[in-house]
């Protein structure tokens, strides 16, 4: 009889220890045990990392912490993914998310933090970094198979490439297949109106919950 | 070590991705310097009063900095850095520098904990969103204030001849010409046409088409480059550093580490704090400059950086001679009452520490031209007022102005200013008697409390 709360707790303290090889380990006991891999998802994984995106909301930890406890989930998460597929099922995610800091612009924190929270919060996420040109971001949501396309700008010249994005996307008749949301210090809902943006948010829980309170609106 | 040096390592050194270099290195060594150093905050100290704490503040970032490097992006690789190499650049940089030309030079120096001599004040717009039609009239108002002794960085153009101006574009270089020119322009309609102006508001490497010895910056004014937090540096800024080093210009560097970011809470941002202050020598940088950042307030007159900002200022001052200088960044803006009372908190703590000043400016302005040369000069005045006191003296009265703008400071509900054209007479580009009233009635309140103004 394998005890399926030891293998829930072992999910939940490497996600709190911050420790990915543990979460690929204690999914990997919960697949070999024969646990459903939605119940792990859900008992094991879910409950620590929401805990990790409030501590660091109350400034009780940082964001090399929430950084590193995504990943750990992010790690465990694919054996499971793994495992569902392999039985022909498939796990929801919420959705995949290509986000970056655009042209010409090097703040990274702020998307940094927007990605790292929907990771927690179960989106996909694929980082690519900052002074992201406009192709470049077409181009990967293509190779990811992205929902969204999140584009921060911190400069208020910089925005300009949110703009420029949208065009782009327009030009290549791909307006249709991505979800676009964009912020930034100086990005305001007016500007996302003016460019044609789906959506925007003013920091990185709005950004959760805009997304979240958004699904239907990509295929998913 | 030398310029050159540092600029060849950033194309040899160990290749590494960011990602590594910050949670690996930065945060990791973070952890453990904050406990070998006993680095901690009682959670309510504003100014500190603790010179053991300073000390070994200052031997953790420099351990820090030993220990991780400096990050260039654009190559991936690290700068790695030898104990006598970090050692001997801080025992050449220099402790005053002359900048300016002419009668209008001034001297910038070193100073110490609870020194009496003044602080060095830049003022100006502070890369607000300035206008094309306002650039110079502002300018000049900020300079015909005598007790700014620096021009700041006279105003971030984000439109020119109707047109958004996209960075690295023709349009970006030609907004680096007006800048240098009006900039120029503006010292000299104020009557001081040698006055230093510490320039970089244009973006990217575009900013060099500002200097000219006759219209535009010169090689006695003091051009600022910004690292990237933490202890990264990008091909931007080693270009223009370059560039600066060579032209003869006084090297001003800024660096931003984020409280809550990848140093963790105040402690270990501190640490991060002061290892910055050291990569910034290593890189040239002769006047250096503290903006620490906060992830949830985004301002620098919360708690935790009023405490980073006092704690890392005497670290530096009492174990170097490095020429500091630390920003003034508010979330209330120009034309309130709060925003004099948020800067005079956290000038006091940094003068105090040693500190020179630089600022002030709101964390989100409202538009273009949200500044007032005004609230500037009573910035400066605060500054050399607190010069005369003690940090003892400072902390009570920094306690009892926190506690008056504590609950203001959510950007979105502070209190929201007006900008220039409202504040003052644009014919005689003086403030208006409402503005000035408000001005003479804060005084007066500083006053009794005690700040020898
Ligand atoms: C830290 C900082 C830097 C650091 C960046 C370090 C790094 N690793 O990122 C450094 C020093 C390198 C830097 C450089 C410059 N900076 Co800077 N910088 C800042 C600062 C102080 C804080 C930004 C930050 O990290 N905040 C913390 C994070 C958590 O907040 P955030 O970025 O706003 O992100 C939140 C939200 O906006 C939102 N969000 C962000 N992105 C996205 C994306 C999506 C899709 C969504 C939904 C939401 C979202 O969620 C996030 C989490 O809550 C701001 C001031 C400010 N008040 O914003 C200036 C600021 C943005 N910088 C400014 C300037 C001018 C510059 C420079 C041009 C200076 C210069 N002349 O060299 C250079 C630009 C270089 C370049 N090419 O990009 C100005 C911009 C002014 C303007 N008019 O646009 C600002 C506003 C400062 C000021 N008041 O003058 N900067």
């Amino acid at each position: 009889m394998i005890d399926k709360e030891e293998i829930f707790k072992q999910m939940r303290e490497a996600i709190e220890a911050y420790d990915s090889e543990a979460a690929v380990k204690a999914a990997r006991d919960a697949i070999d045990s024969g646990i459903d891999p939605l119940e792990a998802v859900e008992k094991g994984f879910a409950k620590p990392i929401r805990e990790l995106g409030e501590a660091f909301d109350r400034m009780e930890i940082f964001l090399p912490q929430l950084m590193l406890g995504s990943d750990a989930m992010k790690a465990g998460m694919e054996v499971l993914e793994e495992a569902i597929k392999s039985k022909g099922g498939e796990i929801k995610n919420k959705g995949i998310v290509v986000i970056g800091t655009v042209e010409g612009d090097i703040h990274d924190i702020g998307k940094t933090v927007v990605g790292a929270l929907l990771q927690a919060n179960g989106y996909q996420v694929h980082d690519l970094g900052v002074e992201v040109p406009a192709a470049r971001f077409i181009e990967a949501a293509g190779v990811h198979r992205a929902d969204i396309i999140a584009m921060s700008a911190l400069l208020s010249t910089t925005m300009l490439h949110q703009r420029d994005t949208i065009e782009l996307l327009k030009n290549k008749g791909l307006r249709d297949k991505y979800f676009v949301i964009i912020g930034g210090a100086p990005v305001t809902p007016q500007w996302a109106d003016e460019i044609g943006a789906d959506g925007y948010a003013r920091g990185a829980f709005e950004a959760v919950m805009f997304l979240d309170g958004n699904r239907g609106r990509w295929a998913g | 070590m030398n310029f050159k040096e540092m600029a060849r390592r950033a194309e040899s050194g160990p290749m590494m991705e960011a990602k590594d270099f910050l949670i690996k290195k930065v945060a990791s060594n973070v952890m453990q310097l904050t406990g070998k150093y006993d680095i901690r905050w009682d959670g309510k100290t504003l100014v500190n009063l603790d010179d053991d704490l300073a000390d070994r503040c200052w031997q953790a970032g420099r351990e820090l900095l030993l220990s991780s490097g400096i990050y260039s992006m654009n190559s991936r690789r690290v700068i790695e850095l030898e104990a006598d190499e970090v050692d001997n650049a801080l025992r050449f940089a220099p402790s005053w520098l002359v900048l300016g030309q002419g009668k209008d030079q001034v001297t910038i120096y070193h100073r110490n904990v609870e020194d009496r001599r003044l602080p060095f004040v830049f003022g100006g717009p502070f890369n607000a969103d300035v206008s094309e039609n306002m650039f110079v009239k502002l300018n000049e108002a900020f300079a015909q204030e005598r007790i700014i002794d620096s021009l700041l960085f006279p105003g971030y153009l984000k439109q020119l001849d109707g047109q958004i101006i996209r960075p690295t574009s023709g349009l970006a270089s030609r907004a680096a010409v007006l800048y240098g020119q009006w900039s120029r322009e503006a010292v000299r309609r104020a009557g001081r046409p040698g006055m230093p102006i510490t320039g970089h508001a244009v973006m990217g490497l575009n900013e060099i088409a500002c200097t000219n010895e006759e219209w535009g910056l010169r090689s006695t004014d003091p051009r600022a480059m910004v690292l990237i937090s933490e202890l990264q540096v990008d091909d931007v800024t080693l270009t223009r550093l370059a560039y600066y080093i060579a032209y003869g210009c006084p090297i001003y560097i800024a660096f931003t580490p984020l409280i809550g970011g990848y140093g963790g809470g105040p402690e270990g941002t501190a640490i991060v704090a002061v290892a910055s202050f050291i990569a910034s020598v290593m890189l040239g940088g002769e006047i250096v400059h503290i903006g620490p950042q906060h992830i949830k307030f985004k301002q620098q007159t919360n708690q935790h950086s009023l405490f980073l900002a006092s704690l890392v200022n005497q670290a530096v001052a009492r174990n170097s001679h490095i020429i500091a200088t630390t920003s003034h960044t508010t979330s209330a803006r120009p034309g309130s009452e709060q925003y004099p009372y948020e800067f005079t908190a956290l000038v006091l703590s940094c003068v105090t520490g040693g500190s020179n000043i630089t600022g002030p400016r709101p964390a989100e302005p409202l538009g273009f031209n949200n500044v007032s040369p005004l609230m500037a000069r009573l910035f400066a005045e605060v500054a050399h007022a607190g010069a005369s006191m003690t940090r003892e003296e400072a902390a009570p009265v920094v306690e009892k102005l926190y506690q008056r703008y504590k609950d203001n400071i959510d950007l979105e509900k502070t209190p929201r200013g007006k900008p220039f054209e409202e504040l003052y007479d644009l014919e005689s580009l003086q403030p208006d008697p409402e503005h000035r009233a408000l001005y003479e009635r804060v005084k007066e309140e500083l006053k009794g409390l005690g700040i020898p103004m």
